[in-house]
């Protein structure tokens, strides 16, 4: 074990999620992971783009998408985004308290999010627009629901940490963690960027 | 061998800066909703050309993503070789997916 898994004086280093090689280890190797999710959604948006004016007589995203709901959700991710941005910071001033706080809300907003797809998701199922009612519906729902299970993984990974801090407070080994599940948090939001503005704002003015 | 590894990195963070506040993860916050603010204003705006429409979307998305991923991703930050490597690598190799798939069915 290296010096630096150690604390000093019971104190958390200054940047806790990088101390120890593991750490450092942990987060090059998910930025690797993060490269081949772009990959994978660059796919996902290619299809929906190449497939979307497929809509086989059935409804089409200038008929289905309610900019409203779309404002909504985004504004939810974007300031779960912040709240998980707050979280990281309250780790770096080794505040257990309020790391698990933002934490917290981070969860609530991402619930709120999914809840808010599956009932848009419900909704456009009672108008017509189903997974295998068109090359469009395919593509769509493909794109946006992986992109909501990204956000359902998200929020069991979060939870998961927030339970953890409990028992094993901030350490060496629960920093990377979170450090970690806030960068996921943040590139699922990334993502969303993309989602509503090329497929939901851009169906509604080109669709 | 490991434990001076181990000092040095210790020291390493011993030299960094004090915790950042959250100054600027508020502005990108700020800038951020008004980026979304402004998408949404376009794409409901009926007077604007379609294709202008596209461009804007497609910039303030682009604009979007890349403060959030500077900021609040830390990519902006010192010893942020490998992670923007690989976002690049990715980012490439999904674009090209993106217009091979364009491309590829409708030429």
């Amino acid at each position: 074990m290296s010096q630096a898994n150690v604390h000093s004086n019971g104190q958390l280093p200054p940047q806790p999620e990088r101390a120890t090689l593991e750490g450092r280890n942990k987060i090059t190797g998910f930025w690797l992971f993060l490269g081949g999710e772009t990959v994978l959604f660059g796919t996902l948006f290619g299809a929906y783009f190449t497939l979307r004016n497929q809509t086989l007589n059935g409804p089409t995203p200038q008929e289905l998408f309610e900019l409203p709901l779309i404002a909504l959700a985004t504004l939810i991710l974007l300031t779960s985004s912040l709240f998980s941005v707050f979280a990281v910071q309250a780790m770096h001033r080794n505040d257990l308290g309020k790391t698990r706080m933002w934490l917290g809300l981070t969860v609530l907003l991402g619930l709120s999010f999914l809840a808010l797809e599956i009932y848009e998701f419900v909704h456009y199922v009672s108008l017509g627009h189903k997974f295998h009612s068109s090359a469009f519906g395919s593509s769509f729902y493909a794109l946006v629901g992986f992109h909501g299970a990204h956000v359902a993984f998200g929020i069991g990974w979060l939870t998961l940490i927030f339970l953890q801090l409990k028992r094993k407070g901030l350490t060496t080994v629960t920093a990377p963690k979170v450090y970690l599940a806030s960068l996921y948090w943040h590139y699922v939001d990334v993502i969303w960027v993309f989602i509503f503005s090329l497929v939901y704002l851009l169906g509604k003015v080109a669709g | 061998m490991d434990q001076t590894n181990g000092q040095t990195a210790q020291n390493k963070i011993k030299r960094a800066p004090v915790h950042e506040g959250p100054r600027n993860h508020l502005i990108t916050f700020a800038l951020s909703l008004l980026l979304t603010f402004l998408a949404f204003m376009a794409a409901a705006n009926q007077s604007l050309s379609t294709g202008f429409v596209i461009f804007l979307l497609v910039a303030m998305a682009f604009s979007q993503a890349i403060m959030q991923l500077a900021y609040w991703m830390h990519l902006k930050d010192k010893g942020h070789f490998y992670p923007r490597l690989f976002l690049t690598i990715g980012g490439i190799v999904a674009f090209l997916c993106f217009i091979a798939a364009i491309y590829w069915m409708w030429w």
